[in-house]
């Protein structure tokens, strides 16, 4: 997180990481993939819990640090997953300043 | 006399196409989650087809058999310096560096194929997605391997390779034809790739 919010304050400088703007980009429907319109669709309205893959079905531990400890430890795999899934369900690459604030709204809530 | 012969039964040319459209799609769908399914069935087809092929190099053909045509690096070699002095050697059917990518490209996709579905089932860690990439980017590289070295032996030869994995026909002398196309051996191989992979998919 501290990664991403560095990289955001140099790109706008003065810029915080906002739990409530991730909490926003969290639920927002961007209706780009009909499956998988929001993240929602797959890791439920609440990131603490477990979710469940909109196209497969399969289950998937919840997304949120605070039920799954392993969430966002590492890096390379928190960049594939951002760059795989904004790419699908946001339509475009993810910003840092969207990466920081999301993972904010994910460790400590809005 | 070379003549124009049936080099390539019917399980060796469509197991080739499904392997090729299968590998393609699947390599186009790969990062993608609302193609999930579309990449594990392309990508289980793959496999079960290698997994057919290994089978079908006892049990085939003559030209499909690994002893017909799995050869050292040494004789590789030895054919490659042919095509470089513009004298090549020729074979009826794989040469020994064509035959080397066969047999790559076949372990690849087994390796592929199982830390794929492993990692699709969530069994094992991180590692098996690592070598699911590491062995799909290898696969990749030795398919371009093998495109150049078809179109490098097409010229050399100045025969049409890609259209004898599609109709089955090469030169050749007369005695190295096969007897027949294996159609039954074909029907199972589409039933046994479609229905496994539609298994693995689940």
């Amino acid at each position: 997180m501290e990664t991403y919010a560095a990289e955001a304050a140099k790109q706008a400088p003065g810029y915080q990481p906002s739990g409530e703007r991730g909490a926003a980009l969290y639920s927002k429907r961007f209706g780009v993939s009909e499956k998988m319109p929001a993240c929602t669709a797959c890791h439920t309205e609440t990131p603490d819990q477990a979710g469940r893959h909109a196209v497969t079905g399969k289950a998937i531990k919840p997304l949120g640090p605070r039920a799954e400890a392993a969430r966002f430890t590492d890096a390379a795999k928190t960049e594939k997953w951002f760059r795989r899934n904004c790419s699908e369900v946001v339509g475009r690459e993810c910003s840092a300043a969207e990466k920081a604030d999301f993972i904010l709204f994910l460790t400590e809530g809005k | 006399m070379m003549k124009k012969i049936l080099v390539w039964d019917l399980p060796v040319r469509l197991g080739h196409w499904l392997m090729a459209g299968g590998f393609a799609l699947a390599w186009a769908t790969g990062d993608s989650e609302s193609w999930r399914l579309v990449h594990v069935f392309a990508g289980g087809t793959v496999t079960t087809v290698a997994l057919f092929r290994l089978v079908w190099g006892v049990l085939g053909s003559k030209h499909a058999r690994f002893a017909s045509f799995v050869r050292g690096p040494r004789q590789a070699l030895e054919y490659l310096k042919s095509l470089l002095r513009f004298s090549p050697q020729h074979y009826t059917g794989h040469n020994p560096a064509g035959g080397l990518a066969v047999m790559a490209l076949l372990l690849l996709a087994l390796a592929s194929g199982a830390s794929g579905w492993l990692t699709y089932q969530e069994m094992g860690g991180e590692w098996l997605e690592e070598l699911h990439e590491f062995a799909t980017g290898l696969m990749l590289a030795v398919v371009f391997v093998h495109i150049a070295g078809v179109l490098v032996g097409s010229l050399a030869h100045w025969e049409n390779l890609p259209r004898a994995m599609i109709t089955g026909f090469k030169r050749g002398e007369p005695g190295e034809a096969i007897s027949g196309q294996r159609r039954f051996a074909a029907v199972l191989l589409i039933g046994w790739a479609v229905a496994s992979a539609w298994w693995l998919a689940q």
